[in-house]
């Protein structure tokens, strides 16, 4: 059996950023579902793109973790990035609108809560997305 | 450790590639988002991202449009003049023991007291907020800057002091924004309460102590009160719409505080040392509750002047020095207490106990006064007290201690003495025509109002039908010019008569149904009089009452004349001006409807038996959430949809039939014909914040403006043409001082109301036509239609009056002057949007003849008789039906009865279920307010049932469309967005510098990206060779 690599900078930020792109995907389904803004459904490229993130994430980081840092892995983080910045933009896109409104003439307690959902879900977005450029900056794993 | 810095350099390059290629897909994503965004964006950032080319051919005429000025100097000169003059005509002296008008000495000494003297409310917050220009040929100013510029001399001391306490009157209004802070008072936001920041006499004492000598030098005290007015922003009446934490005994927001009666008290004890006056300045647009002031004997005059704008203060300052006698009156009953008058009793936030986000189900609002609103009230009970009938008296009610200034009241330097010499009735030709001497019998110069009411019997068939009946309503009114002493006029007044007949939902109609305009058989008097209360009184005395009966005062026959009708007369208005028979059309907006026997309107019949309860905790029913859910027309394969020509090759644009008016001339079907199916479904789902080409007809953009109080979307420049070479006469030059001028100057609808001359109101059109000209801006939402249910609206500054008759012909005025020049002054909101508060989605129920009388009436003159050729809808439901689903409204109304053939836009409805654009353009929607990219897939986004495949079966909706686009492009050929165009124009696409912004950044991240990779394998290939 291999023993388990010793964790670097880049694996806690690589989990870092999972949990912000999970929290990010979990607000967004959640603000899918809010009073406000259910009727709009779930976008494929915001839901999608988030989930495709984390998904790319875990696997170079078990990847990485099981079979050392081989270049072809080096592609993941990109891809990660790529998926949470088209969905980043995407969230902004299909939310605006609706924030623009309640902000201007449908404020109340629920509809507030409803945007307030959105524009977390949409922080935590950029968040994810920027922690991963920092993080594709760091090893995974230590070097022998 | 070659090793290990190679691997480091791998590090890097893998970062660096990250974040270069995760830029690059930002913006990507941008790129793609950039066009569903290309309007807003557009609009915020001046660019344009189509324009027309054209070609003229010789001797071809493109400018059908002439402005009266020859350069923007002129033009803002003629608005800064007018928006002075209508705070002259318009400023309502209320009470005067002649303190008024100042001598000249007098205004050398000059003190301004309370803050709002020195930061005046001059507009609204959020909608008819003053544009504050600077630097350019009409500056606007402040009260104390235009009292200065009269010569008014101010005491220095107590500016001083005001001045220097300018971070205590600091106020917020909620904002889209977020919460913006203004130095002077704002309206409270939906739920919030009203903080009175006027100063402690304890502070003014801590800020100078010797500010009270002072007055000593400067003794014409004017005391400045104000109320805010702003969308989104509400009033709550009583109590609980004042700051609990202020123990400032005030008991309405609108009512006074402490350091209100304070600083008045001030002014009146300083007046008894100092021998000289107190003048008190309403600033505001809802009423205020001022008894006080009025039975306070110390108060010299009260001169109420609305909201002035940019110049309107030369007008105040020009009335308080008599350089211009005043001759406005009220547009609203000032009552003693808001909150006591019937439509207060159901003024609030009443959710539905089974309310509902997801679909816009919030708040039900049931109007239970019937038409029982302002004067049409107070007067009606007054008169019924008097009469002694329908308990009205009981035993209580006293009309003085009910209304403190009665609508359409004012005052005047001068005396003038009105006789109706004449009045003459004629039904076919639906008018009634009043001839009024009027006679200046003072000693000054002055203008007059003449306000032409009538009275209606009220018989046993009303009550047994439910019609109600004022006991006086405004039938039209009319201005004289300037009479000097002795000087006599005659006015011929022509009213309409249909603003005297009653709507009748039981009378068995011409078109087989139920509903009618009725004139009831009895006697009809037409009375004149300094408003609502001396008609009535007039009335009264003429029925053989006087002060012994319990009137106020006794009235003078010399001012009514009599009118018989024989027989009950349900023949004269069965027909509307179009041919159309009248019907029933709002029988669902009666909550009773639903859930019969829920509201007891009130009934003149019984005013204690039918007084309004307030309506909350309504819990709609299933019947009443199968509407409420928002999807009330179902698209289904019906007709012949393969008969419904779309993408017609008939040679024909737009520019063919420029000013057209003839709406069956044959060329439009034709044209219409021509515009292809996704044309239309992306126009009328895409038609925020101007209305997009049509490239099949070579149709505009045509930029959309917010008011009512002048242009204030976009500086005059934004969109003019700066075009020096081009044949367009309205050029302005890049460097024009006036460029970035802005238009939301002009005094508040109160005040425009309260001048009572519909030539004023012309002249505002007319001024605003000629900036539209200038400014390359079309389609005005100018006209705030909505009538003043309450006072506690704080939206009220938007709108003219509590009075129909008033609102319409102002608003008609209005429409009408824009009209000449080629502008789309477009009355809103269309309809009943009679409160702020959860007007997404609000419910208001009311009676058909409450609808048609009120609110209604307060259009149709803009359409009827003004050709209006663009409306707003409104946000709130009639009934549960949302206002742009609503087609006895807004297809068997307003374009049906009442022959309306313009553009019809929705209000700023982003919620695409609650904007219902299948239900919109069935009912006669030109375009919602959303925008995005030009192509059907980003409207079938929003809608998904909006796709080519699912409309295209469907014959009626089909139809839909096509009206929707001959009404839209009607109304465009009929204005001056066509003015430089010809049959020979294109339509080209413009980058403009964001796209290249964008593109550059993209290619830059791109290259970026590319060098990134390539170092990323040079580092591992160093790594190999190593």
């Amino acid at each position: 059996m291999k023993p388990t690599r010793k964790q670097a900078m880049g694996f806690y930020l690589s989990i870092l950023t999972i949990i912000i792109a999970l929290a990010a995907l979990i607000f967004y389904l959640i603000n899918c579902n809010s009073s406000y803004f259910k009727n709009q459904g779930v976008h494929p490229l915001v839901a999608g793109g988030i989930t495709a993130a984390i998904i790319v994430e875990i696997v170079y980081v078990i990847l990485v973790e099981k079979l050392g840092s081989e270049k072809i892995f080096d592609i993941l983080p990109v891809i990660v990035g790529i998926c949470l910045m088209v969905a980043f933009g995407m969230f902004i896109s299909v939310r605006v609108a609706g924030i623009a409104s309640i902000m201007t003439f449908e404020k109340n307690a629920q509809t507030t809560a409803d945007m307030n959902g959105a524009i977390i879900g949409m922080v935590l977005c950029v968040s994810a997305g920027i922690l991963n450029m920092i993080t594709s900056f760091f090893r995974i794993i230590k070097e022998d | 450790m070659e090793k290990k810095r190679n691997s480091k350099k791998r590090q890097v390059w893998r970062g660096i590639t990250t974040v270069t290629a995760s830029l690059l897909a930002l913006t990507l994503t941008a790129g793609a988002v950039v066009d569903g965004f290309r309007t807003d964006i557009d609009k915020n950032l001046g660019t344009q991202s189509t324009k027309i080319l054209t070609e003229a051919e010789d001797g071809e005429e493109l400018y059908n449009y002439t402005s009266d000025y020859a350069n923007t100097t002129e033009l803002l000169d003629a608005i800064e003049d007018l928006g002075e003059r209508m705070n002259e005509e318009g400023s309502v002296l209320l009470k005067n023991n002649g303190a008024l008008p100042l001598s000249e000495e007098e205004t050398k000494k000059v003190s301004f007291m309370g803050f709002s003297s020195y930061y005046p409310v001059q507009g609204g917050d959020f909608g008819s907020s003053l544009s504050e220009n600077v630097g350019t040929d009409a500056d606007t100013v402040d009260m104390v800057t235009a009292f200065k510029s009269r010569g008014y001399e101010i005491n220095p001391t107590l500016q001083s002091l005001y001045e220097g306490m300018k971070e205590s009157f600091k106020s917020e209004a909620v904002l889209p924004w977020g919460v913006t802070t203004y130095y002077r008072t704002t309206a409270p936001g939906i739920g919030g309460t009203f903080t009175s920041i006027e100063a402690s006499q304890e502070d003014m004492d801590k800020g100078e102590s010797g500010w009270k000598e002072s007055l000593n030098d400067y003794n014409v005290m004017i005391v400045t009160l104000a109320r805010g007015g702003s969308e989104n922003a509400n009033y709550t009446p009583g109590k609980e719409g004042v700051n609990p934490e202020q123990k400032l005994n005030q008991t309405d927001p609108l009512g006074l505080s402490d350091t209100e009666r304070d600083i008045i008290n001030a002014a009146v004890e300083a007046k008894a040392g100092n021998n000289g006056k107190v003048v008190v300045l309403l600033n505001n647009a809802s009423a205020m509750e001022i008894d006080e002031i009025k039975k306070n004997d110390g108060v010299d005059a009260i001169l109420e002047i609305g909201l002035p704008g940019g110049y309107g203060f030369y007008g105040v300052a020009d009335v308080l020095s008599g350089e211009v006698n005043p001759s406005g009156h009220l547009t609203d009953t000032y009552a003693v207490t808001n909150a006591n008058s019937p439509a207060a009793q159901n003024y609030g936030n009443y959710m539905y106990t089974n309310a509902d986000d997801s679909h816009a189900i919030n708040s039900a609002l049931v109007e239970a006064e019937n038409i029982y609103m302002g004067y049409k009230y107070y007067e009606t009970r007054y008169a019924d007290c008097v009469l002694k009938q329908g308990n009205a008296d009981n035993g209580q009610w006293n009309y003085n201690d009910e209304v403190s200034y009665p609508f359409g009241y004012g005052l005047s330097y001068t005396t003038f003495e009105q006789t109706l010499e004449q009045v003459e009735v004629n039904l076919e030709e639906r008018t009634v025509t009043a001839q009024v001497t009027v006679k200046n019998t003072g000693d000054a110069a002055g203008k007059d109002v003449v306000e032409l009411y009538v009275s209606l019997p009220y018989t046993e068939y009303d009550k047994e039908h439910k019609v109600e009946k004022s006991a006086i309503q405004l039938l039209d009114y009319g201005k004289t010019d300037t009479l000097e002493p002795g000087e006599t006029v005659n006015l011929i007044i022509t009213a309409d008569a249909q603003d005297m007949t009653s709507w009748d939902s039981t009378y068995k109609n011409e078109a087989g149904t139920t509903g009618n305009y009725i004139l009831d058989e009895g006697t009809y008097y037409f009375a004149l009089g300094n408003g609502s209360h001396e008609a009535v009184n007039n009335v009264l005395a003429m029925q053989g009452k006087s002060e012994a009966d319990g009137m106020t005062k006794n009235g003078n026959t010399d001012k009514v004349k009599t009118w018989e009708l024989s027989d009950f007369n349900s023949t004269a208005f069965a027909y509307s001006v179009t041919g159309v028979a009248v019907e029933n059309q709002l029988e669902d907006m009666d909550l009773n409807y639903y859930m019969p026997n829920t509201v007891t309107y009130l009934s003149r019949n019984d005013w204690s038996g039918t007084w309004p309860t307030t309506y909350q905790d309504i819990t709609a029913t299933e019947e009443m959430l199968e509407v409420l859910d928002n999807d009330t027309y179902e698209i289904t394969e019906n007709g012949d949809a393969s008969a419904i020509v779309f993408g017609a090759d008939n040679g024909l644009s737009l520019a063919d039939l420029k000013g057209v008016t003839d709406i069956e001339d044959e060329r439009w079907s034709s044209l219409v014909d021509e515009i292809t199916l996704e044309e239309s479904m992306i126009r009328t789902g895409f038609g925020g914040t101007s209305t997009k080409t049509i490239e099949s007809i070579i149709s505009p953009e045509v930029i959309q403006n917010d008011g009512p109080n002048g242009f204030n979307s976009y500086p005059l420049g934004q969109y003019a043409n700066t075009d020096t070479a081009s044949n367009d006469p309205y050029v302005i030059s890049p460097d024009d001082k006036n460029m970035n001028y802005k238009a939301g100057v002009m005094s508040n609808a109160t005040v425009i109301a309260q001048t009572f001359s519909k030539e004023l109101a012309t002249e505002f059109g007319e001024v605003m036509g000629n900036y539209s000209l200038w400014s390359n801006l079309t389609i005005f939402w100018g006209a705030g239609t909505n009538l003043h249910r309450t006072p506690y609206n704080a939206r009220n500054h938007e709108y003219y009056s509590e009075d129909a008759v008033l609102t319409a012909y102002q608003a008609a005025s209005f429409v009408s002057g824009g009209k000449k020049y080629g502008c789309i002054i477009a009355p809103k909101h269309f309809a009943f949007n009679d409160t702020e508060i959860n007007r997404t989605g609000l419910s208001v129920f009311m009676t058909e003849q409450q609808a048609r009388e009120n609110e209604l009436r307060g259009v149709q003159s803009a359409v009827e008789d003004a050709g209006a050729l663009g409306i707003m809808t409104a946000y709130n439901r009639v009934g549960c039906t949302t206002d742009n689903s609503h087609y006895g409204l807004l297809q068997n109304i307003l374009r049906k009865e009442w022959g309306f053939q313009g553009l019809m836009s929705e209000d700023f409805i982003q919620d695409a279920e609650y904007a219902t654009l299948k239900e919109a353009v069935h009912c006669g929607v030109t375009m919602t307010c959303n925008t995005g990219a030009n192509n059907i897939d980003a409207v079938s986004a929003i809608w998904p049932y909006w796709t080519v495949e699912n409309v295209s079966k469907d014959a009626t909706l089909l139809q839909d469309l096509k009206n929707a686009m001959l009404w839209q492009n009607y109304a465009i050929a009929n204005s001056n967005a066509m003015d430089g165009i010809s049959a020979n124009s294109k339509i080209v696409n413009v980058r403009t510098w964001y796209d290249n912004a964008l593109l550059a950044a993209q290619i830059a991240f791109a290259l970026l990206t590319i060098l990134a990779v390539i170092m990323y394998f040079r580092s591992m290939k160093r790594k190999e060779e190593v």
